[in-house]
């Protein structure tokens, strides 16, 4: 009799745990993502290693970005020493005021009143890439659109309700959020179609649209821009990283052959016990 | 040359027990002969825990225990010191994978029965470090002063809060203000590189001084000490050093690829070894979206919110804990090993499993309805493991073990 229970008992954990599977995976996928109203960030893969990516990066960081946001935790010197920007070369370019020397914070020239201006005071952005992620910087800067309803006339699909105005306005044009017909797509994953074999059409809306010949950057000019300025936020992140990348191969490999030789000593020695 | 060496270590040895300590606890000390990998993760624990003290001096050289420079002396540490990424990656990862490792101790220590007589105290010692590690990991986790310690550690020590009575004035004593602050981290700094260091030390150094009066086990579960040689020596052992050493050589080489891959590839562990919102500052006025605990700690805290009420969670929590010091008196069983226990210890253990499993995914996600449920009856299964031992470890029909190893 008792072993009849404990059988119905197990059986009926076994549905429950099944469910649990079931539905702690639905759910999960159910969830709304970082990047809000845009659906899934896009996929940035960044490139320590390029390093002229960086400089361009570090350049539009600087020229669109610095003035209000700090990366106190870096240093000049060492962020012209990893992007092999000369120091003189940088120090006369990017480096607007003259005092600062190369060991000193790129503690910003955000004005004190910014936080009136903006409601927020614009945050050090040194580590956003680490707290954010480079895939929601590099859809947070695409996502800006029109919207007349908001203070500074855009809003963000990504960010909705951002306190941010779109700095790079001018080079990416005027952005608007479109309605599209798009076709539907059948079951079997190829476009429907009626009768006449016309493709059957949906309208869809909250598309992101650049008005054309408003911006001074093309669409693909602008998004190897904002690629650059993520890429530099991920390097301005860690520093370390591509170091970090590059010197773990060898460390791994070192590890590796350890593991092998000591498992030849140790086949060694197992045959004095274990023959 | 050699003479004088000889002459040299003869009077060391005459005033310090040096070979007899090698020979007892290495040369001499009889090892099982036959065990799996199961039995290597103590040696990999040992490891981790001197890599987390060596690491963690270096650490303190450069960190600032105030609440104005622990976040940016951390970085600072990352960008200005050099290789101190190294250093801290190293900390960080080590501090996950001590946690993964000394689970899977723990758990080789349910399936092989290493808390059986005479091993008790053995266990009883383990459970013990495993609860310091617990309070060494989270007081370590505040250090940093990101966004994540903050929030951590309100919630951590709201629990005191709720037991009755005490709990106000117990909280505030241990936060040594109203709320965390330069005061709390300095406190936790100097518990977390001290105080618990000293008595993990202590307790690891029992545990094997323990473990070594009454031998290691083994997954038969056969006791080798039925059958000696003629010096007294069990026939199925090997001596500690040099087989088993080099067996936990082979080990330590296939951890440590697994730990640099880690620490030099995904030392942020995917959020789960180091929180994303921990890199930011700690700051008293905006709660994180979701704050969630590191894995390790994360089926502890789906049991403390899957109780509605928190003195209720709380002692749940406590007890999901506690409930491993007895083990060795639930545990009925004729057998050591799963190997030759019954088909309910069987699906125990693995329920066991897979709930602790759900427990942790669970604490590292956000509430629902159906998750709460999920909860509450992976903590009952959770309890019913070892609740219920005394009767399905008694009453099931076991295999006969083997006479030899």
């Amino acid at each position: 009799m008792i072993t009849n229970k404990i059988d119905i008992n197990i059986f009926k954990n076994k549905i429950f745990l099944m469910l649990f599977m079931l539905s702690s995976s639905y759910l999960y996928a159910a969830e709304g993502g970082p990047c809000k109203d845009y659906g899934e960030c896009d996929v940035f893969k960044y490139s320590l290693n390029d390093i002229e990516s960086l400089q361009r990066g570090a350049s539009t960081y600087i020229n669109y970005c610095y003035g209000c946001h700090s990366l106190q935790y870096s240093r000049w010197g060492r962020v012209a020493e990893d992007l092999k920007i000369p120091e003189d070369i940088f120090f006369e370019n990017l480096v607007f005021d003259k005092s600062i020397k190369p060991g000193d914070l790129m503690i910003g020239a955000m004005p004190e009143d910014s936080a009136n201006w903006f409601g927020v005071a614009p945050p050090d952005l040194t580590l956003v890439s680490r707290y954010k992620g480079d895939d929601w910087i590099y859809t947070y800067l695409r996502a800006y659109y029109e919207d007349s309803s908001k203070q500074y006339g855009v809003n963000n699909l990504v960010y909705p309700g951002t306190a941010m105005p779109n700095v790079l306005l001018s080079l990416q044009g005027n952005q608007k959020l479109v309605c599209k017909n798009i076709p539907v797509i059948a079951r079997n994953g190829g476009e429907k179609r009626d009768e006449l074999g016309k493709t059957i059409t949906k309208e869809k809306c909250g598309f992101l649209e650049v008005e054309e010949g408003t911006g001074q950057l093309s669409k693909e000019e602008f998004d190897s821009l904002i690629y650059d300025l993520t890429n530099f936020l991920v390097y301005i992140g860690e520093p370390s990283k591509a170091a970090r990348e590059r010197i773990g191969w060898y460390v791994v490999f070192y590890f590796l052959i350890f593991t092998a030789l000591s498992s030849l000593l140790y086949r060694e020695y197992h045959k004095d016990y274990n023959k | 040359m050699a003479e004088i060496a000889t002459k040299l270590f003869s009077w060391l040895n005459k005033r310090l027990p040096i070979v007899n300590t090698f020979e007892r606890h290495l040369s001499k000390h009889p090892v099982p002969s036959k065990v799996n990998f199961w039995y290597l993760f103590g040696a990999l624990a040992a490891v981790t825990l001197i890599i987390q003290i060596v690491t963690g001096i270096w650490l303190i050289m450069p960190y600032s225990n105030t609440e104005e420079q622990a976040f940016s002396s951390i970085e600072y540490i990352m960008r200005d010191v050099d290789y101190g990424w190294v250093i801290r990656y190293m900390h960080t990862t080590g501090a996950s994978l001590f946690f993964a490792v000394v689970y899977l101790h723990m758990f080789r220590g349910l399936l092989y029965g290493s808390y059986q007589k005479p091993k008790e105290l053995v266990w009883i010692f383990g459970c013990t470090i495993y609860l310091a590690m617990m309070a060494e990991g989270f007081l370590g986790y505040v250090l940093p002063y990101g966004q994540m310690s903050y929030w951590g550690a309100q919630v951590i020590i709201s629990l005191f809060g709720a037991i009755p009575y005490i709990g106000e004035s117990l909280e505030l004593w241990v936060r040594g203000d109203y709320y965390i602050s330069g005061i709390t981290v300095s406190r936790f700094f100097a518990l977390h590189v001290v105080a618990l260091p000293l008595v993990l030390i202590a307790l690891v150094f029992l545990h094997l001084v323990a473990l070594h009066e009454v031998g290691a086990g083994n997954p038969e579960g056969v006791d080798i000490e039925k059958y000696l040689d003629d010096d007294g020596v069990p026939l199925d052992s090997v001596p500690f050093f040099p087989y088993k050493v080099l067996n936990a050589l082979v080990a330590i080489g296939v951890f440590m690829t697994v730990f640099s891959i880690i620490m030099f590839f995904f030392p942020e562990g995917g959020g789960y070894f180091i929180e994303m919102a921990n890199f930011q500052e700690a700051n008293p006025l905006v709660t994180p979206d979701h704050i969630a605990p590191v894995w390790y700690y994360a089926p502890f805290y789906t049991m403390l919110r899957a109780i509605p009420d928190p003195l209720g969670g709380l002692i749940v929590m406590a007890s999901a804990v506690a409930i491993f010091f007895i083990v060795p008196w639930l545990d009925r069983s004729k057998v050591a090993s799963i190997r030759y226990k019954g088909i309910y210890s069987k699906i125990a253990i693995t329920l066991f499993g897979v709930s602790f499993l759900t427990l942790g995914y669970l604490g590292t996600v956000g509430v629902t309805e159906i998750r709460k449920t999920m909860s509450v009856i992976c903590t009952v299964i959770y309890f019913a493991y070892f609740l219920l031992m005394p009767i399905y470890s008694k009453y099931e029909t076991t295999k006969e073990v083997p006479e030899r190893l």
